[in-house]
């Protein structure tokens, strides 16, 4: 983002807490109070970028990058902005991180993002799950699941071996730890999911009650009345409207 | 596949399977076959249909019902000739003018009464339990396949797990006209990537068809290296499909600039993780975009390499009409169903946009990843 982006230039009212926040069950178990609420912190960074994305008319779903408890990138949806399918917010915030500059010098080397995590308020979807792979992430947290497209566990399960299918006799063959195991399975990533998740899933909702313009023949969306309401989570933060993440 | 590598040396496209006709093509059941004099054929089908009402809910509409002793695949002829000599021991006295046919899944009735229900028009009855296919073939190839290594089956020209064929077929005639072309711009924006040491030895091209007049948008090189440390693994984001859509994009961008005047629309520099500018000379050898498209919606892209999963996903994404690549990434590509992945991104239910895909296979270079590793990711 450059300096007259909206991102600096105009910072996001601070979501109110509504009590009680939304966290994964396994989280609560494992996780010591002081843990989650810098999670819940990180998530909540999200959500503004999301907000954001909302305001200007994208899709909203925002996520940062932590790198030693510190955020150094930012990123929302630019789809509709950029005429390009493929802006998500992951890649947005990955070019703020290696955009920047200490003097002409890159200040964070490609090998910063392996000691990364990311919080993203919507889960991957099998595209960026594949480029969090690819750019060697450490850990995602997300907060509402993604049954369209999603690529840490929606659709397919990127984050673990590239999402190839075990059976086929070849777990047998491939004892953990060993060469070929290591060969599919040195990039995974750990993923959580159901952070803040009713927070995300009613943005999304603010956004489909919105008309989208650019979409071929836009269909009428004055009849359809924003539900603020969000099911109890099911098993790990599902939810249906699906999304670009 | 035993029937897709008969195929000679000559460049053809190869349309990709979907994921469900891979996880669904091999899958066989057991039904019994008896032999019956010629003349018994009708009588043996009302007999079945009384024994088995509706096949037991079978569809077995591809697989033929009778088919005469000399036709039937040897392991079959076989089979019921063993059970011929067990059921009348002594010299054989079989006559050439015998059918063989499908009586039912061995599920749907047990042997004993159907040898009961036969016996009234062959005797003895040489029933024996034989493999067939469960479910419709969806190529000619396939059906040839097995009906020499189960039964005679018959293709006729659907495909419930995918693209139907003459969709297929009709993409076929358009894409065939210039292919060669495609490619051809594809690997000289792959050699200039490699030879500048910008990135690896992989292009894309991106093309435009209206009324029968095919023309690139957008050709782009692999840029994974450009200003990028050589220490790490390359800058994914300058996947040369990454790059030639956010060529296309760029072109959609400047055209609404011309239509609204005054742009509001900052983009940004080459300087972070995004190699959008054509930089090379072959990358600059583009039409510009003249309709009013969404995205890349029902365009067609040429790859010299399959893929990656990211770069697959993007491809859906941006509402690609056509895909077609060169070499498949077996490792790491992500639209084929039959590689280690079995992604098949190109064509899947749970996803909102499908599109076709081939593997244009030139005979010998289509074996190997050819110029890159074979874990890379293109």
């Amino acid at each position: 983002m450059g300096d007259d982006s909206p991102l600096t230039s105009k910072s996001p009212p601070p979501p109110s807490t509504p009590p009680p926040v939304s966290i994964p069950k396994s989280a609560s178990q494992c996780m010591t109070p002081s843990e989650i609420s810098t999670h819940v912190q990180f998530m909540r960074e999200a959500l503004s970028m999301a907000d954001l994305a909302l305001q200007t008319s994208e899709t909203p779903v925002g996520c940062v990058f932590v790198h030693r408890g510190r955020i150094i990138g930012r990123g929302m949806n630019a789809t509709n902005r950029t005429r390009n399918g493929t802006r998500h917010a992951e890649f947005l915030a990955l070019d703020e991180i290696m955009r920047a500059r200490d003097g002409k010098k890159p200040r964070y080397a490609p090998e910063t993002l392996r000691e990364c995590d990311l919080y993203v308020t919507v889960e991957p979807c099998i595209m960026c799950a594949s480029l969090l792979r690819q750019v060697g992430i450490r850990k995602v947290f997300f907060g509402a699941a993604n049954e369209k497209f999603g690529g840490t566990g929606g659709v397919l399960s990127i984050h673990v071996g590239n999402g190839r299918k075990a059976g086929d006799g070849v777990e047998g063959v491939e004892v953990e730890g060993g060469e070929e195991w290591e060969r599919w399975h040195r990039d995974d990533y750990e993923v959580s999911g159901g952070w803040l998740r009713e927070e995300a899933i009613v943005l999304l909702r603010r956004f489909y009650v919105q008309e989208n313009d650019r979409a071929p023949e836009p269909r009428s969306k004055k009849d359809r009345v924003l539900k603020l309401e969000v099911e109890p989570m099911g098993e790990e933060g599902k939810m249906g409207d699906g999304s670009a993440s | 596949m035993d029937y897709e590598s008969a195929a000679g040396n000559k460049s053809r496209l190869v349309p990709l399977k979907t994921t469900l006709e891979v996880e669904t093509r091999d899958r066989v059941i057991n039904v019994y076959v008896n032999a019956i004099p010629v003349k018994q054929a009708s009588n043996a089908l009302s007999i079945i249909r009384r024994l088995i009402p509706n096949d037991g809910g079978l569809d077995l509409q591809h697989l033929r019902r009778f088919v005469k002793y000399d036709d039937a695949p040897p392991h079959v002829r076989a089979s019921i000739s063993e059970t011929r000599s067990l059921v009348t021991p002594g010299p054989e006295n079989e006559t050439p003018k015998e059918l063989i046919f499908i009586a039912g899944s061995v599920d749907s009735i047990s042997k004993e009464s159907l040898i009961e229900g036969l016996s009234s028009i062959s005797n003895p009855v040489c029933i024996c339990s034989i493999q067939v296919p469960l479910l419709a073939p969806t190529s000619h190839e396939q059906a040839a396949f097995w009906t020499s290594r189960y039964w005679p089956t018959v293709y006729k020209k659907s495909n419930p797990f995918g693209p139907h064929p003459s969709i297929v077929s009709r993409a076929e005639e358009d894409i065939n006209e210039d292919v060669e072309k495609w490619m051809a711009l594809a690997d000289g924006a792959a050699q200039e990537a490699r030879a500048t040491g910008s990135g690896e030895d992989i292009g894309v091209v991106i093309v435009t068809r209206k009324n029968g007049i095919a023309r690139p948008v957008a050709i782009a090189g692999d840029a994974r290296w450009l200003d990028w440390p050589h220490s790490s693994r390359g800058n994914v984001a300058a996947h040369a499909t990454l790059r030639a859509i956010a060529m296309v994009a760029d072109g959609l961008r400047a055209r609404d600039e011309d239509q609204q005047g005054v742009s509001d629309i900052t983009i940004p520099a080459d300087t972070g993780i995004f190699r959008d500018q054509p930089r090379m000379p072959t990358e600059q050898c583009r039409s510009p975009i003249d309709d009013d498209g969404y995205l890349c919606h029902d365009l067609e892209i040429y790859c010299t390499h399959e893929p990656c999963v990211m770069c697959s996903m993007a491809i859906v994404h941006s509402r690609f009409g056509r895909v077609v690549f060169r070499r498949r990434m077996p490792s790491t590509g992500g639209l084929c169903s039959d590689g280690e992945l079995g992604h098949g991104l190109f064509w899947r239910k749970e996803l909102n946009w499908t599109l076709l895909a081939w593997h244009w296979s030139s005979g010998t270079d289509s074996i190997g990843t050819c110029g890159v590793e074979s874990d890379l990711h293109a």
